[in-house]
């Protein structure tokens, strides 16, 4: 790689900076005490103690997966803090009460919290490190019926709901990282639409790291009654630092009959230096429930940032005629490396999957999808469909396509298909012909491999995730 | 030593041969040491999720016999087809070629245990030029206990042949099969096995094969028999070589059957052809397991895999894991799966031509299996693997 | 020979697609369907040749003193009823000559005639092919397999040819023709008029019926027959369209 192609590397992360704040930390370290701590730090109920420490229980019994593509040397969970909030005096009431600092630190992120400054039709909860700082809209919302605040706030103002969906869908024990998150998860976002409600804006969580050596455990839960529709979108950044920061977020998801959810995330977690020093290790579990009948959930993600990325947001298709999409894009450059891909359960009858994954590999990326469709007996006349392309950009990279394809039922069609290719020189060649630089051909051609899933963000999100595709690939090429 | 549970047996029975060479005692010591310590794969061997292997583990098998018929045809000068006994005795230096390393490292505790057990198998070995013509073939018919063939096909390059593998038996028994391959520099190797086991038995066959520049290798595999059977193909490419495989399982009863492939370019510019074709009807379930591998620097190479499979009864199941794992830029690969049942407008086209319902599903079922066997060259042969998928299909 | 009586249909548990049809066929006759997409042609034929995913909700089709709507696809076939498909299905590894020789045989047997053997059958085939114009090879392949669209049309044609049918279907047997492909099908279909079988046309254009001169036509507008009338019913709505008939 050339000088210049590397400083464009090295600058294109735009969000590393750190926030000078006052903050509020466990000591390091996991155990009992500091989940005791983590709990009445947030005034929380036994019942949810009990939760948490039954939770770390089951954690202190799980290893690491070991099955994925990823390589990182061994994370030491003691040494990291598992509970870190920028002071405030007390919790805010409104926007005009949350430390300018952290306001300012949003505008860069380019989320204006000011409602009046807001982008329209979004409502943000943004949480920094362990905690929500501000919620948008809610009052409005809140005409609606719907909830929309941060998880502390729902633990304790809607209780019974928490308590009824709370680990439903991600068991406490689903995983080693579900579980950890389950043990000292601090905030996240809630959401709950009542039945025949149409949410009328986007919401959206907004994440940032910015403590260093903590890790990040948010906890989000959406639940659309029946009848109800609710479109969510998450961003994440974090600072530029020299250590990897642990981020192993839950979000569990329940359409009852008739709802829709629709779960859109831009991931642009710090991805570490072109040397592979730093960055996020992003081991996320995420699921929904299609609960009711003729409910769809559709997950759609674009996965640029973190030094390693772990996640399969998956749909427990249960009610019948229930529909599950997932539409992914990830891309590792440098030397990231990502393993993801979707888990399609299928358990009542007449359910369909479509699952569309675009892999990018350049740079030393190693780029996996890994995908699991389940038809059990039950789950007649189902359908899948999926396709995974892959496209390598320079010759250290990696593609990996781990599908696994189980059917129990013979009325039921499964279709999976997938391929491989690089940029052909005459694509390149035919654009830069045309007056485009190398690095414009370079976005031109990804962005139009990747189109079928970008169609599918809200429209806000699919201008900034474009612009970050380009970004995320500088100096890949040339 | 650790001895794991499963594996106690078979090193009870195992007894060296004083009459043996030093190099074959040696190696088959260290292929038991690996089994012994190793054990049976588990469901948690990521290349045995999809197998269950309690028929094995439940009943150790005692040595047993089985008979091997060896069909050389006309055999040309520069031919050598002869049993493994007598290739050990005859010609050492070819039969040193079956056992490789990875017999002694354990990896795959099954060809381990061959290795350590083998009594017998087949050798066919051409030189340079010689081509084979018509095929030569290989009957094996079993009854009891545990039956280790250790098998070896060695093409010197420019040379060509066609060999069909026929194992067939009757009662409780289990073979277990290890082919090692080599194919020469522009040599050609057709290479078809028809497993039709006795509904009791089981089957293990692993073939590894290494090509070198320019060769051919076709694999053609009929599944029809066993209660629990197992293929693995394994291929290492060379440069420029052509790589076809394809096999077809037919599996009715709780009949059980795997297909593992790994196919391994690691030199530029060859080509993989891959097609599976799955038929499982009443509790029967199969399992199709392909990776396609592809090292850095392995440029132009063109892969393509096709997986299908059909359900037959509500009770029938499939597993299919189709991978690929790219690490080179300049490269075509392409996998593709599918599991369903036949097609609905299909079978109404048939039906409304006047052909009765189970009539109309033979013949879809037929077409939809014999595609597998399309690039078999040889007319005859191809009559003769569609003679049996049709056999099967009037025996439901 | 067939009597349609006040027949409802709908697409399994949902609309509605044949409101109450009643026709009647006679031997011997040319009968051509018409109307705009959408109006239940294609159902009305597929529901006669026995497809799956419709509900018969009301009334009955008799053919030759039969409940058809209780007969199997096969029966049907076997019993003289042949559909030309408006999108003749390709099944790859099926030979075309190996598929003919089966149903031939099927309804042969079914009637308590002798199977033909290979040689009797070629030379049935041979005469046959003439007669579409259709080059030796495509009856190699598997069935409809690689064909272009006029091939499947001709192959359908001459599936019919083959198979002799009392009473033939053909479902939108012109689209996606050219003329001269039009003409040989035309053709094929002419010489294939007989007294003792009747031939139903299901079209939306009279470009069809140019070459083969129906006996009566109807239109089926919203699953009704909405008007009958004999071939010059077909000439007025070439030059007024189906609005000008009041549809």
């Amino acid at each position: 790689m050339t000088d210049s192609a590397q400083a464009l590397v090295s600058d294109s992360y735009k969000y590393g900076f750190v926030t000078d704040i006052d903050e509020d930390r466990a000591p390091p370290g996991l155990n009992e005490d500091v989940i005791r701590f983590i709990s009445a730090k947030k005034g929380e109920p036994e019942w949810l103690l009990e939760w948490r420490l039954g939770a770390f229980g089951r954690w202190q019994k799980m290893s690491e997966p070991k099955w994925a593509n990823v390589h990182f040397p061994p994370i030491d969970y003691q040494a990291a803090s598992y509970y870190s909030a920028p002071k405030q005096k007390a919790a805010p009431k409104s926007i005009d009460d949350v430390d300018p600092e952290l306001l300012r630190t949003y505008e860069k992120l380019g989320i204006p919290l000011h409602e009046r400054k807001a982008l329209a039709g979004v409502a943000v909860d943004a949480v920094f490190d362990s905690v929500s700082v501000a919620t948008t809209f809610k009052d409005k919302l809140g005409e609606l019926g719907i909830i929309f605040c941060s998880f502390g706030e729902a633990v304790r103002e809607h209780g019974d709901l928490v308590q009824q969906y709370l680990g439903s869908v991600v068991p406490q024990g689903d995983n080693f990282y579900a579980a950890l998150n389950s043990a000292v998860f601090s905030d996240g976002s809630f959401v709950y639409v009542p039945p025949g409600v149409r949410c009328p804006m986007e919401l959206s969580t907004y994440f940032r790291i910015n403590a260093a050596k903590t890790g990040q455990f948010e906890r989000t839960l959406v639940i659309a009654d029946k009848g109800a529709y609710v479109s969510y979108l998450e961003g994440c950044t974090a600072p530029q630092r020299d250590e990897n920061q642990l981020h192993a977020a839950v979000v569990e998801l329940v359409a009852l009959d008739d709802a829709q959810i629709k779960y859109s995330t831009v991931q642009n977690w710090y991805p570490g230096d072109a040397e592979g020093r730093g960055g996020i290790y992003n081991f996320v579990t995420k699921r929904g429930a299609c609960r009711g009948a003729r409910s769809k959930i559709s997950w759609t993600q674009v996965e640029t940032g973190s030094a390693i990325t772990w996640k399969y947001p998956g749909c427990l298709l249960e009610g019948d005629d229930s529909v599950g999409e997932f539409y992914s894009v990830a891309v590792t450059n440098n030397r990231q490396q990502a393993d993801t891909g979707t888990k399609m359960i299928h358990l009542g009858r007449n359910t369909r999957s479509t699952i569309i994954s675009k892999g990018i590999s350049a740079g030393k990326g190693q780029n996996t999808y890994r995908g699991l469709v389940r038809v059990q007996p039950k789950a007649v006349n189902s359908r899948n469909y999926t396709q995974c392309d892959s496209l390598l950009i320079g010759q250290k990279c990696g593609a990996h396509t781990v599908p696994y394809i189980e059917v129990r039922n013979p009325s039921s069609r499964v279709e999976h298909e997938a391929t491989t290719s690089k940029i052909s020189e005459e694509q390149m060649f035919y654009c830069r012909s045309r007056g485009l630089s190398q690095e414009d051909a370079l976005s031109l051609i990804v962005n139009g491999f990747c189109k079928e899933v970008l169609k599918e963000l809200p429209m806000e999100f699919a201008v900034e995730a474009q612009k970050l595709l380009s970004v995320s690939l500088e100096g890949s090429v040339g | 030593m650790a001895v794991k549970t499963e594996a106690a047996p078979y090193l009870d029975v195992f007894r060296p041969n004083a009459g043996e060479p030093a190099w074959l005692r040696d190696a088959r010591a260290k292929a038991r040491d690996a089994f012994v310590a190793r054990g049976f794969p588990s469901r948690r061997d990521e290349a045995w999720r999809f197998t269950n292997l309690r028929p094995l583990a439940d009943k150790p098998f005692e040595p047993g016999h089985g008979k091997l018929e060896l069909k050389p045809g006309s055999l040309p000068k520069g031919a050598w087809f002869a049993s493994m006994a007598r290739t050990l005795i005859e010609k050492p230096e070819i039969a040193r070629r079956a056992i490789g390393e990875s017999d002694l490292a354990g990896g795959q505790p099954f060809a381990s245990l061959n290795a350590a057990m083998f009594a017998d198998g087949f050798v066919l070995a051409l030189d340079e030029g010689v081509t084979l013509d018509p095929p030569v073939e290989i009957v094996h018919s079993a009854g009891d206990g545990s039956i280790n063939l250790r098998n070896l096909i060695v093409l010197a390059p420019s040379s060509r042949a066609t060999i069909v593998e026929r194992y067939c038996g009757e009662g409780a028994y289990w073979t277990n099969t290890v082919t090692t391959v080599s194919v020469g520099a522009g040599a050609s190797l057709t290479h078809v096995k028809v497993q039709d086991e006795g509904p009791e038995a089981i089957h293990f066959g692993m073939v590894r094969a290494a090509l070198e520049p320019a060769a051919t290798y076709r694999n053609f595999g009929l599944t029809l028999g066993a209660n629990l059977s197992r293929q693995d193909v394994q291929v290492a490419h060379g440069i420029g070589s052509i790589v076809d495989l394809a096999g077809a399982y037919l599996q009715r009863g709780d009949q059980d059957t795997t297909n593992a492939v790994v196919v391994d370019h690691a030199a530029p510019g060859a080509t993989t052809r891959e097609l599976f074709k799955g038929v499982l009807d009443k509790r029967s379930h199969g399992a199709f397991l392909g990776t396609i591998r592809v090292r850095e620097g392995a440029q132009k190479t063109d892969a393509k895999q096709t997986s299908r499979a059909l359900l037959l009864s509500d009770r029938a199941s499939v597993d299919t894991k189709p991978e690929l794992e790219i690490l080179a830029d300049d490269v075509k690969c392409a996998h593709g799966a599918a599991v369903g049942d036949l097609d609905k407008d299909t079978l109404f086209y048939l039906r409304a031509r006047g052909i009765g319902i189970d009539e109309a599903r033979r013949m879809l079922i037929e077409a939809f299996v014999l595609e597998a066997f399309e690039t078999v060259e040889q007319p005859e042969l191809r009559g003769h693997l569609a003679a049996r998928v049709r056999v099967w299909l009037e025996a439901a | 020979m067939l009597e349609i009586k006040n027949l409802h249909a709908s697409v399994d548990g949902g609309r509605e697609i044949l409101k109450g049809v009643s026709l009647t066929v006679r031997a011997g006759e040319v009968h051509a369907i018409m109307g705009p997409n959408g109006s239940g042609k294609s159902t009305l034929a597929g529901i006669l040749a026995g497809r799956d995913g419709y509900d018969i909700t009301r009334g009955s089709v008799i053919y030759d003193g039969r409940d058809l709507l209780a007969m199997s696809p096969e029966d049907r076939a076997r019993a003289g009823i042949f559909l030309a498909f408006q999108y003749p299905v390709e099944i790859p590894g099926v030979n075309n000559m190996y598929f003919l020789r089966v149903a031939l045989n099927a309804g042969r047997k079914a009637r308590g005639e002798p199977e033909l053997d290979a040689g009797q059958f070629l030379k049935t085939v041979r005469n046959k092919l003439k007669l579409l114009e259709i080059d030796d090879d495509l009856l190699q392949r598997g069935v409809n397999v690689g064909f272009s669209g006029g091939e499947k049309k001709r192959n359908e044609i001459f599936q019919m040819a083959m198979l002799e049918p009392r009473l033939a279907i053909l479902d939108e047997t012109d689209s996606g023709l050219d003329i001269d492909a039009l003409r040989v099908v035309a053709n094929g279909i002419n010489r294939l008029r007989a007294p003792n079988r009747a031939i139903v046309m299901i079209t939306h254009y009279q470009r069809l019926l140019d070459h083969v001169a129906p006996d009566f036509v109807h239109v089926l507008s919203e699953g009704r027959i909405v008007r009958s009338g004999d071939k010059s019913l077909a000439a007025e709505l070439e030059k007024t369209g189906y609005a000008g008939v009041g549809v």
